[in-house]
């Protein structure tokens, strides 16, 4: 599944980013959001907006159509 | 001459530590890219200097600002790095310090925001920790200077011990990629240090690295070597690519270290951030959140604070000064020409545009308090669906919010965007932003024709501003390159509760620039434009109507006619404006010889109505960028094609937009 099929605030495994961006994986790679990491999805600004994840206490932003492209599996 | 440089993720407070440690103070941030150059400081002991460097998650660059600080690992030999890491964010710091041991040069690890860790339940055996990855590591608190003095100590010494010896950190990278390191530094000619980063570097996809690289190596040796690495490391490890399996090796290692060192003691619970951000991040309340928060700063700004204190400025200059000035004049006798030149040239100029300090300073404590909370990055994310649809992305109104201050600074900004395309579009966009000198222009009009409505008419100039860069973005993004696709990704960084002495000073940083313009470049604007007033073809001391200010304002005055301010007082102002905005003030108050701000007032109600007053501020705001703006638009872009292209642009849209509001306004019966 997706991430943005998971419920919010649930802990997921990324299981795979091939499909994301490359510069937005690079960047996920770069705050330590990797095959293997454990994060969750919060929240979702209106009109198709960014959504928001965190890893570790640590909160980023990225667009819905990347989080689409996060599959994730339950922990 | 010892050299420290500081590098570490960014947003983990390397600035507020430069400030401390440093005799200078830079401007600090609670964001992601505040930092955009190099910044050289001397030491507080007076022993050595400190860079101050852009923040970076690993060596390669993604942006623009990243590239700063690779370039000058590349090109200098620092003495020793200072490499700051945020405390509750260990994991992910670690990646960039492990490149930095690598570098060769000595390391000691500032571990900045100590406190934050040890209140989320992080609790970091310090010692321990500097066992495991062998370098002194320092606890510090930035933000108040606790620890500072120990990481200075700490920092000299490891400097002092290093000598000229370089002792590059070895980690075990697996047999495929150790071959082809092996076979990388056999190519690199022996002068060139720390040979075993370079080739990791290279491997990574480090392009500055592998353009420095190409000049002493084949380029397609290098693009061979680094192929097959690839293809060995895909079969190996089921298909990742080389910078991902760097990375996971990476990780392997960070993971020994911290496996004792730190311990979670408290379960992760709902901080204040969330919170906030339940409320301003929220999917109805968001945007009318942030438009509120506008409109409070322009309340704040004119209505309650900005506007009385400019008043009473403006009596004390127009009053007390000038009469003090005047009487002075008289008591020792100074000719007629003098009195005139400084009465009527820099009191009316420089004093016309300095009262309007008090309303700048509290936009500026604004712009100050919405950087250093950390609501820019929610600002941004906010905003980032509308500004897709333009085709930019969120992180392009961090430029244009800064640009509300100033459009210099807001136009450096830019650089953080990723996506060149962008990058150019948001410069470009940038100046439509209202900036500060031109709040003057406005206080001066809506004053004097708007005076129940103030905010209200500014802040619809602001939005004017806003709605015609987003409309010219997606007509510029159609036409400019447009195969480049969008993209964002931004980091939230927790809420912090500004600190005042942080504020006041960010604040005062931005705003003395604006003072400072107005004692030289105004000062010298009005003194010239004063002297074109009082000069004409039949000499000196002539009426204003017959002089060379005449002479230059009818030249464009009926280019502007449609528009509705086709007297050439106007135009005399637009010209001169071009060199800063506020000298549209200067030159009204000399042109129409005004002592007091309410004389200017009252001269100008005989040659604008209201109608025309607002087709004249439109024009104003989107006309040209001012001679700052567009020579910073030069050296971001390096292009004099999109330099010309800002200028010229802006000044058709100004055009048709002032004249279809003045058209428009007077088919609906206005005047």
């Amino acid at each position: 599944m997706t991430l943005l099929e998971t419920s919010f605030g649930s802990n997921v495994k990324v299981m795979n980013l091939d499909n994301v961006h490359a510069l937005v994986r690079r960047r996920l790679g770069d705050l330590g959001v990797m095959e293997g990491s454990v994060i969750s999805l919060r929240k979702a600004m209106p009109f198709g907006g960014p959504c928001t994840i965190e890893i570790k206490g640590q909160w980023i932003a990225i667009r819905r159509k990347d989080a689409g492209s996060i599959l994730v599996e339950a922990v | 001459m010892m050299k420290l440089a500081l590098t570490g993720n960014p947003n983990t407070g390397k600035t507020s530590l430069f400030n401390m440690l440093t005799d200078s103070y830079e401007y600090v941030g609670n964001w992601a890219g505040v930092t955009i150059e190099k910044k050289v400081g001397m030491l507080n002991n007076k022993r050595g200097q400190l860079i101050d460097l852009p923040g970076i998650y690993s060596l390669s660059p993604l942006s623009r600002d990243e590239g700063v600080t690779t370039l000058y690992l590349l090109d200098e030999t620092p003495s020793m790095l200072l490499n700051v890491v945020d405390a509750s964010q260990l994991e992910r710091n670690l990646h960039l310090t492990i490149q930095l041991l690598e570098y060769g040069r000595p390391v000691v690890l500032a571990l900045n925001m100590i406190d934050v860790a040890n209140k989320r339940g992080l609790n970091i055996d310090v010692q321990l920790l500097a066992q495991q990855i062998g370098i002194p590591i320092v606890p510090v608190i930035a933000r108040t200077g606790y620890g500072c003095d120990v990481l200075l100590e700490t920092s000299m010494q490891a400097s002092d011990d290093s000598g000229s010896a370089t002792s590059s950190r070895r980690f075990d990278y697996g047999p495929v990629l150790e071959e082809a390191i092996g076979k990388l530094e056999a190519m690199l000619p022996k002068e060139l240090t720390s040979a075993r980063w370079l080739a990791l570097q290279l491997l990574e996809g480090n392009i500055p690295v592998l353009q420095k690289l190409r000049q002493h190596v084949d380029p397609v040796r290098l693009q061979t070597l680094y192929d097959e690495t690839e293809k060995l490391v895909q079969e190996q490890a089921n298909g990742k690519k080389l910078a991902d399996y760097i990375r996971d090796r990476r990780a392997a290692v960070i993971q020994g270290w911290l496996q004792h060192a730190v311990l979670e003691t408290k379960e992760q619970r709902t901080t204040l951030s969330e919170r906030i951000d339940a409320i301003v991040m929220n999917k109805f309340l968001g945007i009318p959140v942030f438009l509120a928060f506008m409109y409070l700063t322009f309340k704040l700004t004119f209505d309650w604070f900005g506007t009385p204190l400019s008043d009473g400025l403006d009596s004390l200059l127009n009053g007390f000064v000038r009469d003090s000035l005047s009487s002075f004049l008289d008591s020792v006798g100074a000719a007629a020409f003098i009195k005139a030149v400084l009465l009527d040239g820099v009191i009316s100029g420089v004093g016309g545009v300095l009262v309007f300090v008090p309303q700048i300073f509290m936009l500026f404590l604004i712009i100050s308090f919405i950087e250093d909370s950390g609501y820019m990055a929610r600002i941004a994310t906010v905003m980032d669906k509308l500004l897709e649809g333009v085709g930019l992305n969120g992180k392009a109104f961090i430029p244009m919010i800064i640009g509300f201050g100033c459009n210099v600074p807001g136009i450096m900004a830019a650089r953080t965007i990723e996506q060149p395309k962008e990058r150019l579009l948001t410069i470009l966009l940038t100046p439509l932003m209202s900036c500060s000198a031109r709040l003057s222009v406005y206080s001066l009009f809506v004053g004097t024709f708007f005076e129940k409505n103030q905010a209200l008419i500014v802040l619809s100039l602001y939005v004017l501003g806003v709605v015609v860069a987003l409309v010219l973005a997606k007509l510029f993004s159609f036409t400019l390159a447009k195969e480049e696709e969008s993209m964002f990704i931004v980091e939230m960084p927790p809420y912090r509760v500004p600190q005042w002495r942080t504020l006041s000073r960010s604040t005062w940083e931005k705003g003395k620039g604006f003072v400072r313009k107005a004692g030289t470049f105004i000062f010298g604007g009005s003194v010239v434009i004063w002297m074109l007033g009082y000069s004409g073809f039949s000499g000196w001391n002539v009426p204003m109507n017959e002089s060379f200010l005449q002479s230059v304002g009818s030249l464009i005055s009926p280019i502007m006619e449609p528009l509705g301010f086709g007297n050439w007082q106007a135009g005399a102002a637009l010209i001169t404006g071009f060199l800063a905005k506020e000298v549209v003030v200067s030159t009204m108050g000399i042109i129409y010889a005004a002592p007091t701000e309410a004389g200017l007032e009252g001269a100008i109600t005989q040659f604008f109505t209201p109608l025309q007053a607002y087709s004249f501020m439109v024009f104003i705001l989107l006309y040209v960028p001012c001679l700052a703006t567009v020579g910073v638009i030069r050296s971001e872009t390096k292009s004099a094609k999109w330099t010309w292209f800002s200028v010229i642009y802006a000044l058709i849209v100004a055009y048709i937009i002032a004249f279809i509001i003045y058209r428009a306004g007077l088919l609906l019966g206005f005047h």
